[in-house]
């Protein structure tokens, strides 16, 4: 087809063309106060999310299930509270407006959710408040101040001169107070003590290109200590350390992956592009290719125990009985879906919600 | 000897040549002493008239309905140009009779009527929108980017395969609900239209227009689709052709009025030559529109029917007048000579209380209404020449019938006698004589003290706008509003539309500090009640954020980096930026354009302009039809009050120089007030808003009101200088004045409420306004003026306490 090369290429000429308009002092947000973008200039950072009766209509981006509560994020600082099964929705109480991209819980009570211009969220009662701990101008600032090299620093330099224009896209904690968060073009930071402050890892990243993070997770079991990436353009990390250190591994695919999922017993689902997944049983050091029934995107797949629900952009929503083997249709909703989440314990046909562009959905009980 | 005596009976006088030709004020002398010249004047005005009346065009326009000065309507004119489909437009949807719009035969005739409709004068054709049309784009984020075409895939053949790719296209393309239903059976044609045909210069022509789209129904639907059009071009279209069965009602009204009349004098000639006289009137009145330029739009050619009316009921009050006299034995000329100069001030003052209720129109920013007002006030105007100048003169020509001459004088007769109430009183005189009488008048003023303030607290919850789903100027099962209920039912996109006009400096529409102001904007009016949906700019960036990055939709959110927000600019409808990139648009999709829905959304964005100190973002208001619709109905519902005071400080300086009185005034005004306040509440009752149809009626009530308290006070006080009892006053004011107030007032009424009937629904509601408007000031001038007058006016008090006591003797 002839149509869609050009509107690719007018993407691209665009991309190329834009950052000659940005120069003009007017159009960069940071210019208003000076060199350094100021918070002034990105409301959505102060502004507490609109409490709002169509905010399960609008566009969530990530779900999770915390003991019997659903939690889910999206756009506009949203995070919705379910505690019957998805059948009612309520809003939580943060302290930003950005769409906020990821979210995991160490225990019932304490949890993080990441977001767009380098936000940090974390909770300490179930998700019904947060408060901001990281923005993209702090986390910039300290990219700067890190210790660890010239190099970093100049990153570091630019970060802070880009403004909090980069999302954080994945995170992960082992307890309530050590965690990593990771993002666009290759943000990567670590906490010890639970937030309160936070300090860069990017010079640990073999990311020269400085590839957008999509995916981060530990492992489990006897491999607890283990954390992986996967990012843009077959990025695959690994750290045996719980991400003091990286190396890379050998991607089976060369396309951008979206996510990694680590079963009970500790093998690895990547997931990404045009329906591709692989399976690693070994760390990561080989991968199987899982036949997925779709071509499109997967956008998330969630696990529990051998049971695993995998979704992707078109609405099609998959699932495995054999710790992701295999995946079978369930259904196709039409949603763009973004993710998935068990309602109870276990998967039982009726018991999961699907986070999408156009809100929260049931997934209906399979014929 | 002849001079009238203050009792207003001047001496008899059989013969003309008994009569003094120079007697009477300068005008009547100027009159009647060339009334020969006065006539052929009058016949050649009419053949003029008569003949450039012929010329005159209905029409109507869509900035004519509008309050141009405004400042949310001159927002959206000075950024029109720049906006396609923002206006005036029509959509047309075709309904596939059976089956699905993936059909070959189905695209092709689309096509053949898309592109007919493309070709109509006054489309504004780069805008038009269909299936067929190469704006109509899909867009998919995929993994390589944003990828995208036009919805009618390349070498459409009706195929299978083609049809098959044109079913994804539309899939994909966010036209379902908008330019395709969601069940597939029907897709749209949006025309928008242009106010002057580029072809020609001329104004667009709705009729012309609209019967083009008859003819594409004709001739398309035998060919297996159904065509449902919605859209203001539409209404007006439907509103011209309801107008021929607006000169039924007028023939009735008509007929119903001469009816009336001549039940009530029993002579033809003078009925006739009433009626010819109030014709002769709407005539040049139509003659002078056409000469001054003027067209007749659906709410101004009901004008015409009330000049008409208030040519009757001057009319019936000069030939009441003379056939009194006539009967008395006076020669016919100079009976006209004696009703002139008894009824030319109190008619030139009613008409110009009349003319002026009509001109304070003019303070109304809104082109239609102030094309009424001057439309109106013309006819008005031209009444003074024919039913206070020329029907006399005629009359003197023509005179009345003996008999019915004589008839009128019997009661009147009956209390020359002795100068008393004798007891053949019909019986209407003698109830309402009772209200000179201080118990009774007290009665009927608390009545009317409770009616108020009743009246009052109901009329409160009177809304401004337009209340009713569909296009309310029509009767709800009307074909439009059938095709508007199919838009609505099949399509997601709200009929009404509310624009918000973002403005910026060149090149900034997409920057950060524009688009988030903008989503914000968009969330918080999402939240209002009423509001089904916005689109923006700001919507389209976010999913760009999502196209940049391999169709992730993580990415989902306004980036704030100006490459990437700049992307949304390529997959942006032009409809939602200009060319120059510093005019944005935000669409509100409205559930309803009810006052209370339009009055919050405008409320909330202006909260919000005004709180937004950023000097190169500017929310400007208004665009859609509901933007406009929210501008209406503030200039109407400011209007409403403005224009009240303004009518009522016009009557009341109008009576002031009449009766030179305050304490007249107030007798006059007072029972006017009480029908006022009442037909508010009549109309939260009925459920009506004040909007561009009923506004005038409330004004136009106030200055016809006026016209039967004139007549029936001026006799009054008159009679009560000259000494008499306010109850002889009163009954001799009824015998010559106010039992044709009570006729006029009957027949009016009658004559109106036949336009309940009729397809136009405003029409219905200003017939029923108007009935009962005509009613109540009746009663008002009848009942309430004399109770009023029992108290308010000096000379009244002593002497009407003596006429109680005669009263009671009377009925003892």
């Amino acid at each position: 087809m002839n149509a869609p090369h050009r509107w690719v290429l007018l993407a691209a000429a665009l991309a190329l063309s834009t950052p000659a308009t940005a120069a003009t002092p007017a159009m960069t947000p940071g210019a208003v106060t000076g060199t350094t973008p100021a918070r002034a200039d990105f409301p959505v950072l102060s502004r507490p999310a609109t409490p709002s009766a169509h905010a399960p209509e609008a566009a969530m981006l990530a779900v999770a299930t915390v003991g019997n509560r659903l939690v889910a994020a999206g756009e506009r600082g949203i995070v919705l509270l379910s505690d019957d099964g998805g059948a009612s929705w309520r809003q939580a109480r943060v302290p930003v407006s950005v769409s906020l991209t990821a979210l995991q819980f160490v225990d019932g009570r304490t949890g993080w959710a990441v977001g767009h211009l380098g936000v940090v969220l974390r909770t300490d009662d179930g998700g019904e408040s947060w408060r901001l701990q990281l923005d993209g101008i702090a986390a910039a600032e300290r990219a700067a101040a890190d210790p660890a090299g010239a190099s970093s620093a100049k990153s570091g330099q630019s970060l802070v001169k880009d403004g909090p224009d980069k999302p954080f896209l994945d995170l992960q904690f082992w307890n309530d107070r050590e965690g990593l968060v990771v993002g666009a073009y290759g943000l990567a930071f670590r906490t010890e003590d639970g937030g309160a402050s936070w300090t860069s890892v990017m010079v640990a990243l073999p990311n020269p290109d400085g590839l957008h993070l999509y995916g981060l997770r530990a492992g489990k079991g006897s491999n607890a200590d283990d954390l992986y990436i996967v990012g843009e353009q077959g990025l695959m990390l690994r750290s045996t350390d719980r991400g003091r250190s990286f190396t890379p591994l050998d991607s089976p695919y060369p396309g951008s992956w979206f996510g990694l999922t680590v079963f009970d017993d500790g093998a690895l689902l990547a997931y990404g592009l045009k329906g591709n997944a692989y399976r690693s049983a070994d760390r990561g050091d080989h991968w199987d290719k899982v036949d997925m029934p779709t071509d499109t995107g997967v956008s998330a797949v969630t696990a529990v125990g051998g049971q695993a629900l995998a979704v992707d952009q078109a609405g099609a929503v998959l699932e495995s009985r054999d710790a992701g083997r295999r995946f079978a249709l369930v259904q196709r909703t039409g949603l763009p879906l973004t993710g998935a989440a068990f309602a109870g314990s276990a998967f039982d046909g009726s018991l999961a919600v699907l986070s999408s562009l156009r809100g929260m959905a049931p997934l209906a009980p399979a014929p | 000897m002849i001079s009238e005596d203050a009792l207003g009976q001047p001496p008899v006088i059989a013969r003309l040549e008994d009569f003094d030709r120079q007697s009477g004020s300068r005008l009547e002398r100027l009159l009647f002493n060339n009334r020969i010249a006065v006539v052929a004047l009058c016949l050649i005005a009419s053949l003029f008239l008569g003949w450039q009346a012929t010329h005159l065009r209905l029409n109507a326009s869509f900035e004519k309905m509008i309050p141009t000065g405004h400042p949310y309507i001159a927002s959206y004119l000075a950024h029109k140009s720049e906006l396609g489909g923002l206006g005036n437009s029509v959509r047309i949807a075709v309904e596939a009779a059976d089956g699905t719009i993936f059909d070959k035969r189905y695209m092709e005739t689309l096509r053949a009527i898309s592109d007919t409709v493309f070709l109509l004068p006054g489309v504004d054709r780069p805008f038009l929108k269909s299936l067929w049309t190469p704006a109509t784009r899909w867009t998919a984020v995929t993994e390589q980017g944003i990828d995208g075409g036009t919805v009618i895939p390349d070498g459409f053949d009706g195929s299978p395969a083609s049809l098959e790719a044109l079913r994804a296209n539309v899939g994909r393309s966010g036209e379902i609900g908008q330019l395709v239903a969601a069940n597939f059976r029907s897709s749209v044609i949006f025309v928008p239209l242009l106010d002057v045909e580029p072809e020609t210069g001329k104004p667009f022509d709705y009729r012309k227009f609209s019967q083009s789209l008859d003819a594409l129904k004709a001739k398309y639907e035998p060919m297996g689709v159904k065509l449902h059009v919605t859209g203001f071009a539409r209404i007006v279209g439907d509103l011209i052709a309801g107008l021929e069965q607006v000169l039924l009602f007028f023939v009735a009204a008509v007929a119903i009025a001469f009816l009336v009349v001549l039940a009530y004098t029993r002579c033809v000639r003078s009925t006739l030559l009433v009626m010819c006289c109030s014709l002769v009137a709407v005539m040049w009145q139509l003659g002078l529109l056409s000469l001054l330029g003027y067209e007749l739009d659906p709410y101004s050619v009901l004008v015409p029917f009330l000049v008409f009316a208030i040519g009757m009921s001057h009319g019936a009050q000069k030939m009441n007048g003379i056939m009194q006299d006539i009967g008395r034995g006076t020669h016919r000329v100079v009976a006209a000579r004696y009703t002139f100069r008894r009824l030319f001030v109190a008619g030139l003052t009613a008409l110009l209380c009349d003319a002026v209720g009509f001109a304070v129109l003019i303070i109304i920013d809104i082109k239609v209404i102030q094309d009424l007002a001057m439309i109106a006030s013309i006819g008005v105007g031209v009444l003074i020449f024919t039913n206070l100048i020329l029907l006399p003169i005629l009359l003197s020509y023509v005179g009345v019938s003996a008999s019915a001459a004589s008839r009128s004088l019997r009661e009147e007769a009956d209390m020359r006698e002795d100068g008393q109430e004798s007891g053949t009183k019909h019986w209407a005189w003698r109830f309402l004589d009772l209200f000179t009488q201080r118990r009774y008048a007290a009665i009927a003023i608390a009545v009317a003290a409770l009616l108020a303030a009743g009246g009052y607290r109901v009329s409160l919850d009177l809304k401004v706008g337009d209340l009713d789903p569909g296009a309310p100027e029509l009767q709800p099962d009307s074909a439009y509003n059938r095709d508007s209920a199919f838009m609505v039912a099949n399509y997601a996109a709200s009929s009404d539309i509310l624009v918000v006009m973002v403005k910026t400096p060149n090149d900034q529409c997409t920057a950060y500090r524009t688009l988030s102001r903008v989503d914000e904007l968009a969330w918080r009016l999402r939240q209002l009640p009423g509001v089904e949906a916005t689109n923006s700019m700001a919507t389209l960036a976010k999913l760009a954020g999502v196209g940049f990055n391999e169709g992730n939709f993580k990415w989902f959110e306004l980036i704030p980096n100006e490459g990437a927000l700049g992307v949304a600019q390529t997959i942006a409808p032009r409809e939602s930026f200009n060319k120059m990139c510093s005019l944005l648009t935000l669409y509100v999709y409205l559930q309803d354009h009810k006052a209370d829905t339009l009055a919050r959304v405008v409320a909330a964005v202006e909260e919000y302009g005004a709180r937004n100190t950023d000097p190169n973002v500017r929310f400007l208001l208004a665009a859609g039809n509901a933007g406009i619709e929210a501008a209406t109905n503030i200039v109407v519902g400011k209007a409403m009050h403005e224009m009240l005071v303004w009518v009522y400080g016009a009557v009341i300086i109008l009576c002031f120089v009449t009766f030179r009185s305050w304490r007249a005034v107030a007798t006059a005004v007072i029972p006017l007030v009480l029908t006022s306040i009442l037909c508010e509440a009549l109309m939260v009752v009925l459920g009506m808003g004040v909007k561009v149809a009923t506004l005038p009626v409330i004004a136009l009530g106030v200055g016809i009101g006026v016209d039967y308290a004139l007549y029936v006070l001026s006799i009054v006080l008159s009679h009560l200088r000259a000494g008499e009892s306010l109850s002889v006053a009163y009954y001799r004011s009824l015998l010559f004045t106010g039992r044709v107030v009570m006729l006029t007032g009957l027949t009016l009424a009658v004559a109106v409420a036949t336009w309940y009937w009729s397809p136009i629904k405003f029409q219905a509601d200003m017939g029923i306004l108007l009935a009962f408007m005509f009613l109540w000031n009746m009663l008002g001038a009848l009942v309430l003026l004399p109770a009023l007058a029992c108290f308010l006016l000096p000379r009244a008090r002593p002497v009407a306490d003596a006429a109680d006591a005669g009263a009671k003797k009377v009925l003892v």
